[in-house]
């Protein structure tokens, strides 16, 4: 186990790195001098020369890039492009915490919901409900976020006006958002956990359990849910990837000031640096979380080492 | 393997192999759903493609005399803000979406083909190294890689096809290497390679069209991702730019008259959400009947 995991993490790392390079060179072929946008008007020769020394830039590139990696280890992300003096680091601090909740919220739901109805799903599998199940399944697969999002708030705050339209405040401005969240992650799970399920009740060892007279709840939920976890676990991962992006979305619609939304915000005023810090930030948290289920795969099942 | 089970989960209906000619229309007779979504596709291509033929106004046209007005004669679909015709907006908005789409699909098929079977094909450290390649990119969350470079050089649309590309290419990678490697060990392989084939003839005549299925199915299922992707972009604000439409930013445009105008969401969104359950729908078939373990079954 101790190996594996070495191992795993070994691997991480590079990609992480990878991950960074990537979007080092981005903002680096950007187009737009930061130099030029701090001195405005002001611009001469001495003053660039001093700027460009005070942020580093005349150094360089590979060691420029050290020490962004460096930095962003820490937690430190740099200035704002657009409005110099403002720290990256900050603005993470304000608003990665909101962010993370509603996806952590999100993701739990989509993983309660979408395993109850992957198991009611393989229980009664090519019945009537199984059927609608699955129709539901691709259709929540298929709407984008915006339009289920928009629907919603159509229905509950415009016109039964059930729920706050717009930000975060009380219990009942989370619903709106975490819903949208996880509607597509639980149709991914429900779909994952049916098929697994249904794999483990072809196996042999399942119809031993039945038949030496065991009652059938104990075996869809001690031998067959127990022996399907493992692409269940996988897709819960998979399904943080999908709620982390899905909130680039929802945090724009509902004007939530999470961090996707100074992203998307970053982007439109084309401030590089925040763009980067953002999918930086975001990339580094699917890759770990990644990590993170297959160590936990390898935790569950005995059989995987390398 | 995750690919084998997501198509398995869905579709009950497995066409079994019938003789050529008949095989499309046995496929279609098995599986209804799937028709109806082929159907459906073939009329919103058809719309696309004749778009300035059947609209009856110009997409940018504006007339601001006649702003936000709901369905009726002369505009049957209503006017938004500007007072532009929806109905035309959606058929150019179909227009862009989808050849954008088709686009980066083509693009994405010719570099996740060329790539996969190379590494396949090499092996060893080089195959070690562009593999890396796929890995470093599959470890971005797709949306956010688009935005990343939409958001740095700019929404035009071939950074916006750019950006799709770098989505889907190193997942088709995965899927074709994977075929090439198994496939190079077979029996069949190895009595062409005995029997003094070129490696040219060899990857022409044996490897490609073994996986030809894949490819075909991946490919479908990733006009699916692709025009999602391409919504949420346009969504966001660093997809298609206005005054030209596209099905993600006219849903955007359309939320801040949500409550008095439900109409100039309903239509786009309606298009888009059936066109990508189409695509999810018929390329699950697709992967089912062009599979030829499944078929033997």
């Amino acid at each position: 186990m101790a190996r594996y995991a070495l191992y795993r993490i070994g691997l991480t790392l590079p990609l992480l790195i990878g991950a960074a390079l990537l979007i080092f060179v981005a903002g680096r072929m950007a187009p737009g001098d930061p130099v030029a946008i701090r001195l405005g008007d002001h611009y001469d020769e001495a003053a660039a020369r001093a700027i460009r020394r005070e942020l580093g830039l005349d150094q360089p590139i590979w060691l420029q890039f050290v020490r962004y990696v460096a930095g962003a280890a820490r937690g430190d992300f740099g200035e704002s492009f657009i409005s110099p003096g403002r720290r990256i680091s900050g603005i993470v601090r304000q608003t990665l915490p909101l962010s993370l909740r509603l996806t952590a919220l999100a993701v739990a739901c989509a993983a309660v919901v979408g395993l109850t109805l992957g198991v009611v799903g393989s229980a009664a599998a090519r019945s009537r409900l199984d059927r609608v199940l699955q129709v539901l399944v691709v259709v929540a697969l298929s709407v984008p976020n915006f339009v289920v999002a928009a629907l919603l708030v159509l229905v509950f705050a415009l016109w039964i006006r059930a729920l706050p339209v717009a930000g975060l405040s009380t219990w009942q401005s989370h619903v709106l958002p975490v819903v949208v969240l996880a509607v597509a992650p639980t149709a991914y799970i429900t779909r994952i956990s049916r098929t697994s399920m249904l794999q483990v009740m072809a196996e042999d060892y399942i119809r031993t359990a039945r038949s030496k007279g065991l009652p059938r709840p104990r075996v869809v939920f001690r031998h067959v849910l127990k022996n399907a976890a493992l692409p269940i676990v996988t897709t819960i991962g998979l399904a943080f990837g999908y709620t982390l992006t899905g909130s680039f979305i929802v945090e724009i619609v509902f004007n939530i000031p999470g961090m996707a939304r100074v992203g998307v915000e970053g982007i439109l005023q084309r401030d590089y640096t925040v763009i980067q810090a953002v999918v930086l930030i975001y990339t580094s948290l699917f890759i770990l979380v990644n990590l993170i289920v297959d160590l936990s795969y390898a935790f569950f099942n005995p059989r995987i080492r390398y | 393997m995750h690919s084998s089970t997501l198509v398995s989960a869905t579709s009950q209906t497995v066409p079994a192999a019938p003789p050529r000619r008949r095989s499309v229309w046995a496929f279609f007779r098995r599986d209804p759903a799937a028709a109806a979504a082929a159907l459906y596709l073939v009329v919103i291509v058809l719309v696309a493609l004749a778009a300035p033929l059947v609209t009856p106004y110009a997409y940018d046209k504006q007339d601001l005399d006649a702003t936000l007005r709901g369905p009726h004669r002369g505009h049957l679909l209503g006017t938004d803000n500007l007072g532009r015709d929806v109905l035309s907006r959606v058929a150019f908005g179909a227009r862009i979406s989808l050849s954008v789409a088709v686009i980066a699909v083509g693009a994405e098929i010719v570099v996740g083909t060329l790539w996969g079977t190379l590494a396949g094909l090499v092996g060893g450290r080089v195959d070690a190294w562009m593999m890396r390649v796929v890995d470093l990119l599959i470890a971005f969350p797709s949306l956010l890689l688009a935005i990343l470079i939409t958001g740095i050089f700019g929404p035009s649309l071939i950074n916006i096809i750019v950006a799709l590309v770098a989505t889907a290419w190193p997942g088709m990678t995965r899927v074709v290497r994977s075929e090439v490697v198994a496939l190079r060990e077979r029996e069949f392989v190895e009595a062409a390679r005995a029997a003094g084939a070129s490696t040219r003839r060899i990857v022409g005549r044996h490897l490609l069209p073994n996986v030809l299925h894949l490819v075909a199915a991946r490919s479908t299922l990733d006009v699916s991702a692709i025009i999602l992707i391409e919504a949420a972009l346009s969504f966001v604000g660093v997809g298609v730019q206005p005054p030209r439409p596209s099905w993600g930013l006219m849903i955007n445009e359309a939320f801040p008259y949500l409550r008095s105008q439900p109409y100039l969401l309903a239509f786009p969104a309606a298009v888009l959400s059936l066109v990508v359950i189409s695509l999810n729908v018929f390329g699950e078939a697709l992967a089912d009947a062009l599979d030829p373990y499944r078929r033997r079954r």
